[in-house]
């Protein structure tokens, strides 16, 4: 049986997403996918994991069940969840009927929250996946951003609800391995580099996140031609302007700026939570601990 | 048998946890980016276990693998035993006609600063080529080298130049899929369309065939 939900309230990056479009970085698309993605799976884990989720940001969201049953999931930063004016926890998940009405606004902290369902998402498929490229103008609805008045169709029943280990959040410094072009730069700016502070500018979005060099460690560093290599989600690229920039889950497939460094994958997800204004240093680890950090086997 | 005296020596890096670069140089050169596309068909060809995706880049490789379920050390030595016998696929590679229509804004100022005609730097333009790159953006490709036809890039960027764009820069001629910014010179336009996101694949065009412009009738 089919559900039909309205979006009654949208910030101007919700977006669909699934785990991501991934093989496509050839033919010039990158994964795209949750910008929190330990969070997507929770949530899916909590609404009994539908195929694809509604991600929105700190403008918060609210939908209307226009007619069927579902159940809803959601994770993802902190925010103020209620259904029908009644307060829920968050994370968590909730029955919803027809009448509905589920309505998020931003909590204490975070970019990022996912909505999951216990229904599959209605969304056309391209190269395999129904996330939304914001670069590439594709997948979700017509490959744009969602908007209020938008429909959503679910689909199927989706499985039995799990009660996630949600982690609790966690502070200090962003953890990276050195980048490609690490080299190029000097022993003495590394160490810069690393003794800084930088700001999370209020320029981010699913692409980016460009950071205030607080402490003027590119300033002067010289504007580099160099040819350009494949990029990965966490690459931390100097601009020609000496601006550092975190490229994200809709990030260029390729890039010819020099990269000092690439955030690892367990820490992508807590950056990408980082609101405008707040501080963040780096900390360089080994490929072998991001492994074992990934695997659970070290905190 | 040991790599062949063509190809660059490759670096191999960690690129973020869950990719490796595997790089054969850091300009660009025929030799550097006929080994990057002969690695890339090699592991099209015979994948190593646990690589999930390959992409060719102008003068290196990306292996992506996931942590979880591949060991990046076993990756490694496979990858090294296939790069000591690197060699060009043999495989014949495809051909492509592409028409242009030589009415780029830039098309004038570019023969002129190249000391030709416009008719001159056409023909000259229009010598054979290779696919050495995609990825930059949906369908875009980079075809080259150009012998001796070597002007840098524009000082402005456009802020945006329509799909089917031919562009002109560093040695290189460019199709644009998409709508882009670009700070290349525009020299032209074709119908040729080399993105369907509907298609299986989404592009045509790959690293290494082969292309031929001409003067679209």
């Amino acid at each position: 049986m089919s559900v039909i939900l309205k979006l009654t309230r949208a910030g101007p990056l919700t977006s669909i997403q699934d785990l991501g479009r991934f093989g496509m970085l050839r033919h010039g698309i990158s994964a795209s996918g949750p910008m929190d993605r330990t969070a997507y799976l929770s949530a899916g884990q909590l609404a009994g994991g539908g195929q694809g989720g509604i991600e929105f940001t700190m403008a918060g969201l609210e939908i209307t069940v226009a007619s069927g049953r579902c159940r809803v999931g959601f994770c993802g930063g902190n925010f103020v969840v209620r259904v029908n004016d009644q307060a829920l926890a968050w994370p968590g998940a909730a029955e919803l009927g027809a009448g509905d009405r589920l309505a998020i606004t931003p909590g204490a902290w975070g970019n990022y929250g996912h909505l999951r369902f216990d229904g599959d998402i209605l969304a056309q498929p391209m190269m395999g996946s129904i996330a939304t490229s914001s670069r590439a103008g594709l997948g979700g609805l017509d490959g744009r951003s969602l908007h209020v008045g938008d429909v959503i169709e679910l689909i199927g029943s989706g499985a039995e609800p799990v009660v996630p280990v949600v982690r609790e959040r966690t502070d200090g410094p962003i953890r990276i391995i050195w980048g490609i072009h690490a080299d190029l730069f000097s022993q003495e700016l590394r160490q810069k580099f690393l003794d800084a502070s930088f700001t999370i500018s209020s320029r981010l979005d699913r692409m980016g996140v460009r950071l205030e060099d607080d402490d003027k460690v590119f300033t002067d560093a010289t504007n580099l031609s160099l040819v350009s290599d494949a990029i990965v989600p966490g690459d931390i690229q100097i601009l020609g302007d000496g601006t550092p920039i975190v490229l994200m889950r809709d990030h260029q497939p390729t890039g010819g700026y020099p990269r000092i460094g690439t955030v690892i994958t367990v820490d992508l997800d807590r950056f990408a939570q980082l609101r405008p204004g707040s501080a963040v240093a780096f900390r360089p680890v080994t490929v072998e601990h991001a492994h074992a950090l990934l695997r659970g086997s070290k905190t | 048998m040991p790599v062949p005296e063509t190809f660059p020596t490759p670096t191999l890096l960690p690129l973020g946890d869950s990719a490796f670069l595997v790089r054969f140089g850091t300009t660009l050169t025929d030799a550097a980016n006929r080994a990057a596309i002969a690695l890339a068909a090699m592991l099209d060809n015979a994948p190593i276990p646990g690589v999930v995706e390959i992409m060719p880049n102008l003068v290196s490789v990306l292996l992506r693998y996931d942590p979880l379920l591949a060991s990046p050390a076993a990756i490694l030595g496979e990858l090294r035993v296939r790069l000591f016998g690197l060699a060009d696929a043999g495989r014949e590679p495809r051909r492509w006609t592409v028409p242009v229509v030589f009415d780029g804004p830039d098309l004038a100022e570019t023969a002129e600063a190249l000391g030709m005609s416009t008719e001159a730097f056409i023909a000259a333009h229009n010598a054979p080529l290779r696919v050495l790159a995609t990825g930059f953006a949906p369908g875009f490709v980079y075809c080259g080298l150009h012998d001796g036809l070597v002007l840098p890039r524009r000082t402005t960027v456009r802020p945006s130049v329509p799909a089917g764009s031919v562009l002109f820069a560093a040695g290189q001629t460019a199709i644009t899929a998409t709508d882009m910014p670009t700070g290349w010179h525009v020299i032209g336009r074709t119908a040729f369309s080399n993105f369907d996101a509907a298609g299986h694949p989404p592009t045509l065009l790959s690293a290494g065939d082969l292309i031929a412009f001409e003067v679209a009738s």
